[in-house]
């Protein structure tokens, strides 16, 4: 059997049916409902809260109700379950209001009126005066080849938010048991959960069990988010000694979860002899109130920020600033869009300003195997860009509509433009090894029928599918025959987080080599347990944090993204006539699972880099909050859209699979922003890129 | 109003006695246990709570009960029990069109309506037939596909 | 609980309308966005006389409970306003929405209600007292104002059904569907024996109201190709004067270029 053969998805059948039973669509009966009071200011302390008086059966429950301690664990323990004194952004949770009509709580929750006393919010980024993280690592001599350089290049990128947007809202239950807790709820990682409320409530985690339900996309969105929800219905569960269930309306979610980090980048670039022989970089990503994932965003964004090339003089600096706005997170990508996108403009910019044609400039520095990453590893593997690019250009006519368009005029303009980029494939630098140490198991049961026992969500992504694929494939059993259920942690160990596009290459193949083993010992009728624990490949060479040196990734997904559009100058409205990405994540595990990932992400990306404009108020409050006002594509908005895959075997990846879920995003504003700025022959350094911007530019010209 | 709503569901004659503004997504919901229809966003922008009613597709939270009384509404519960479900179960399942699965049955319940009213559509017909359901995981195109697929082999279905 | 009603007929919706306080409902799709469970609604749907689409020798005439997607089904709609219907929203809206409800939310954003504007349509009102028939520039007295009565129902719109062939619409939209107006344009000429008849211009979503100055447009009556060409910059800046776009999500330097883009295309278009 090829892996790569697509199979009906084990979970089809019941998503289809409308069987399928997400957070929101348990019976309620018995359950209280529970509704946040959120910070109407960016930063204030707060001087009292006046409760009205609560009808019978409702409560408050607040930062005095945390029995542990009052810290939701997200890398880090800065995010509160409730507020403390401060509150750091507007949409902060203070409290809760439990009690078993929602409307009620949501009605005194509108009556509680809390006084603060203002303090001076931080709201621009570029005004900070809080650091979370400061990086900073180098390659080479950079002063050395700025002093000889020919020319130098200074150019300052601006990226903006982006909202996962996934269909489905936030949403958990916590249920009180009997000398032990159930949380159930929207999420990717339920050992993260685990963690935050075995902290929160000091509790071990044997008393803690987490479940995943159905999940209606994640994207990232449901990371570390939950966390912090988890703790909070757990808090007020245990208070009110009920089940309490949180689910967030479309508004709420937009304004309060967490986001993709804007970031500003200022990229210098060394040029000798027609060739890019230095960067110095600095990357700022605003981080918002909270640490939350910053630190591990920004590591990623920076260990990217020279993108595919072999560049051989580097210093790269970042840091995640604190700003009283939401706190940004996961989102497909994790900061390598936003160093993508600076690295594939200058590039671009520097070859027209010498006269050269782009993708031509970007080819005569593209890494190959065998060479230093930027933080001093090796691509170990194949580097097949230029046969990707020759794919992108069979498929789109790249190159002949790139000199047809070359000066466009008129009302209608086209334009076509082309990116290159990577995905560092699975959890950064040694954070697999040390942090993550996955384990996973398989269960026979005396029937023949196995069960897969991982932490690994299903998201949409097809875990559920491709992990049983595997398992089946090397114990030759039909795929019905494979068991694999909704992770709960009573149930399954700790295979680490649906993340970082690890979920397959990674823990996909230690359920190969567990398959291969039970293969080995399987003995008909009885009940068997294989285990199998993650070992780093011999041939990484190890990460050292402290000065970014090393394998930050064992191997990297590649991807080459076309996209032409036109331009109606008229009224600043583009019109995409093609998108198309070439995409290496190693041998398909399921090429309509994987093509589907490739596609999603795709136009994930489109919408990053056009419509999917978010900006907060003068007053730091988020304004686009609803599907209505955050605009993301329609059915009809892209409908020329194609996924062109590309093998290279990862030899430890499953049947030579390596990270693909993250990939398809990060490419797509390189070529967005080159097709534009074919369209309209100006230079651009943001994205989004809205029609307001192109009419802005026209005036402008 | 005698706040006795009269309305088919499913194909069975039904009764609310409910208050006539209630949201006909959440009676779905909560009165009858239709768990189906999903709630994405309460403005009529995402297509997630999709259901047919006289046979239109509308946004179940956008129709009060009152606006209810009279009319035959069809859920995915009611849907899947006919052939033409099984059309497209078979399309979708093919080119895996179901990711996490939160918008299909709105989705489904559109394909059935631009089917039934254009049982040989091209493929702009098919995106401008879903174009009021929001898909975040899929990019549209195997949705398309699968629109496709049901309507070449579903022939005389529709 | 505050009773709603179900009307049956339209004697009995304006007799329902003038004894209690309630919020006339046809389709839904803009009463529904807010979350009031506490609201009385006078349920229209079942009204027969509101779902007329008919002609007769002068107009086009609409009942208010007419949905977008009837428009777009019956041969009688005329070109230019099913051009705006079809690009409303998507299709589970336009299957509920109301050319009644367009008009009753007193949004300068409403599709439907641009072409009435630019077709100088009328827009009947009745009564359990009586009835009325205004042009639909005048019921617009603000933003989400109407000059409508208490005991008043939108009962049916009177569009002129000639002169509609030469048109020009343009929706500026977020996106392709589900977009709701950032900007929106449409232009009417007509000419016979080589002189304008008719001209008409309107913007929605720019102002609280729908722009529509048929003082500026009747510059060009009576006159010939060349006698517009004529007076075309003169037209053009005192429009240029006369468009002040709200600062929005959308900024009003945006929305005042490309206003101003769309009326000079359109002026192109008919050969001025």
């Amino acid at each position: 059997m090829d892996i790569s053969n697509s199979v009906v998805k084990k979970d089809h059948a019941q998503k289809m049916s409308g069987q399928a039973v997400y957070v929101e669509d348990y019976p309620t009966k018995g359950i209280l409902f529970g509704k946040l009071l959120r910070s109407a200011k960016a930063r204030a302390r707060i001087k009292s809260i006046k409760i009205p008086p609560l009808p019978d059966g409702y409560i408050i429950v607040d930062k005095n109700d945390v029995p542990g301690v009052n810290q939701v664990h997200i890398v880090m323990d800065d995010t509160p379950v409730f507020a403390n004194e401060t509150v750091e952004y507007i949409g902060d949770p203070i409290l809760m209001t439990v009690g078993p009509c929602e409307k009620e709580a949501k009605r005194i929750i509108e009556q509680i009126q809390v006084e603060y006393e203002d303090l001076e919010p931080i709201l621009d980024m570029r005004k900070y005066d809080t650091v979370f993280f400061d990086y900073n690592y180098d390659k080479g001599n950079v002063d050395k080849a700025f002093k000889e350089a020919d020319i130098i290049y200074e150019e300052e990128f601006q990226t903006g938010y982006q909202e996962q947007a996934y269909l489905e809202t936030n949403g958990m239950t916590a249920e009180p048991g009997d000398g032990f807790i159930t949380i159930h709820g929207s999420l990717q990682c339920p050992y993260y959960v685990h963690t935050a409320i075995s902290k929160a409530l000091g509790w071990p985690g044997d008393k803690v069990q987490i479940k995943q339900d159905t999940t209606g996309g994640g994207f990232g969105g449901k990371e570390d988010y939950p966390s912090i929800l988890a703790c909070q219905v757990a808090v007020a569960a245990l208070k009110a000694g009920k089940p309490v269930q949180v689910i967030f309306d479309r508004r709420e979610d937009m304004e309060f979860t967490s986001k993709r980090h804007p970031s500003i980048c200022t990229y210098k670039a060394a040029v000798k002899d027609g060739k890019v022989t230095a960067m110095d970089i600095d990357v700022m990503y605003n981080s918002g109130a909270y640490t939350t994932l910053s630190a591990v965003v920004l590591q990623r964004g920076l260990i990217c920020a020279n993108g595919v090339y072999n560049i051989p003089n580097q210093r790269v600096r970042g840091r995640a600033v604190k700003t009283n706005t939401v706190p940004c997170g996961a989102f497909r990508g994790f900061g390598a869009p936003q160093t993508f996108f600076a690295m594939e403009m200058i590039m671009s910019h520097i070859a027209k300003d010498l006269s050269l044609d782009p993708l031509t400039f970007k080819k005569a520095h593209i890494a190959k195997q065998g060479d230093a990453t930027s933080t001093s590893g090796k691509y170990h593997f194949p580097v097949p860009l230029n046969e990707m690019i020759d794919k992108i250009d069979q498929a789109s006519g790249y190159w002949a509509k790139r000199e047809e368009y070359e000066h466009q005029a008129g009302r209608y303009r086209k334009g076509i433009g082309i990116s290159l980029c990577f995905h560092g494939a699975g959890f950064t630098g040694s954070g697999e090894r040390d942090l993550i140490k996955a384990v996973t198991k398989l269960h026979k049961y005396p029937d023949g029928t196995v069960e897969i026992l991982a932490a690994n969500a299903d998201i949409g992504q097809g875990v559920k599918t491709t992990f049983a694929k595997i398992v089946a494939k090397e114990l030759n059993l039909p795929l019905e025959k494979i068991i694999i259920e909704n992770p709960d942690t009573f149930r399954v160990p700790d295979s680490g987080p649906t993340v970082a596009s690890r979920s397959l290459m990674t823990v996909g193949e230690l359920l190969r080599r567990a398959a291969i083993r039970l293969g080995k010992e399987w003995k008909d009728g009885e009940e068997q347990w294989v285990e199998e624990r993650f070992e780093e490949p011999d041939f990484v060479i190890p990460f050292d944090l402290n000065v970014f040196k090393g394998d930050a990734y064992p191997t990297y997904a590649w991807g080459v993204n076309a996209v032409e559009l036109e331009v109606d100058t008229l009224t600043g409205l583009s019109k995409v006539l093609g998108a198309w990405g070439c995409y290496d994540v190693g041998t398909p595990a399921d090429m309509n699972i994987v093509v589907g990932q490739m596609e999603g992400g795709l136009l994930q990306g489109l919408g990053y880099s056009s419509i999917e404009y978010m900006t907060a108020d003068a007053k730091g409050r988020i304004r686009n909050n609803s599907y209505s006002d955050y605009i993301i594509p329609t059915s009809v908005d892209v409908p020329n859209m194609e996924v062109i895959m590309h093998v290279e075997e990862y030899p430890y990846g499953p049947y030579g699979a390596k990270g693909a879920g993250e990939l398809p995003l990060v490419g797509v504003p390189g070529a967005y922003a080159a097709a534009m700025e074919q369209a309209l022959g100006v230079s651009i350094n943001h994205i989004p890129f809205t029609a307001e911007d192109t009419i802005k530019t026209l005036r402008e010209a | 109003m005698e706040n006795i709503i009269k309305f088919n569901l499913n194909g069975k004659e039904t009764v609310y006695t409910g208050s006539p503004s209630a949201r006909l997504l959440d009676v779905l919901r909560e009165d009858y246990r239709l768990i189906g229809t999903k709630c994405g966003c309460k403005e009529g922008e995402c297509g997630a709570c999709s259901v047919i009613m006289d046979g239109r597709l509308v946004n179940s939270c956008m129709v009060a009960m009152g606006r209810a009384n009279g009319s035959s509404i069809m859920t995915i519960e009611g849907y899947r029990e006919t052939e033409r479900f099984a059309a497209l179960d078979k399309a979708y399942a093919e080119v895996s069109a179901v990711q996490c699965g939160f918008c299909i049955p709105g989705m489904i319940l559109a394909s059935e309506c631009l089917l039934a009213k254009n049982p040989n559509p091209t493929a702009e017909e098919i995106r401008e037939g879903i174009s009021g359901n929001l898909c975040r995981c899929t990019g549209y195109n195997a949705i398309v596909k699968a629109i496709t697929i049901a309507s070449e082999g579903g022939r005389g279905l529709w | 609980m505050v009773k709603s009603y179900l009307a049956s007929s339209l004697e009995e919706a304006l007799e329902l309308r003038g004894k209690f306080d309630l919020i006339p409902y046809c389709g839904g799709t803009d009463l529904m966005i807010d979350d009031d469970e506490e609201r009385a609604y006078l349920f229209l749907h079942q009204v027969p006389e509101l779902k007329g689409l008919n002609e007769d020798d002068e107009y086009i005439r609409i009942g208010a409970a007419c949905t977008f997607t009837e428009l777009l089904e019956s041969r009688l709609t005329p070109a230019i306003l099913k051009n705006a219907v079809s690009q409303i929203a998507a299709p589970a809206i336009r299957n509920l929405g109301t050319v009644g409800g367009n008009i009753g939310n007193g949004s300068p954003k409403a599709d439907t209600a641009l072409i009435f504007f630019v077709t100088d349509s009328k827009v009947r009102l009745m009564s359990s007292k009586g009835q009325r028939t205004v042009p639909i520039s005048r019921l617009y007295l603000g933003r989400n104002k109407l000059d409508l009565k208490p005991d008043e129902l939108i009962t049916e719109v009177l569009m002129p059904k000639h002169g509609l062939d030469n048109y020009y619409y343009k929706k500026i939209g977020a996106r392709r569907a589900l977009a709701i107006s950032r900007l929106s344009f449409a232009g009417l000429m007509k000419a016979e024996n080589g002189r304008i008849t008719s001209f008409a211009t309107a913007f929605g979503a720019i102002t609280d109201v729908i722009l529509r100055r048929d003082d500026l447009d009747n510059l060009f009556i009576g006159k010939t190709l060349d006698e517009a060409k004529a007076v075309k910059d003169e037209y053009i800046k005192a429009y240029d004067k006369a468009i002040v776009p709200i600062q929005g999500r959308i900024s009003a330097e945006y929305r005042k270029d490309v206003c101003m883009n769309l009326l000079k295309d359109f002026l192109d278009s008919m050969g001025i």
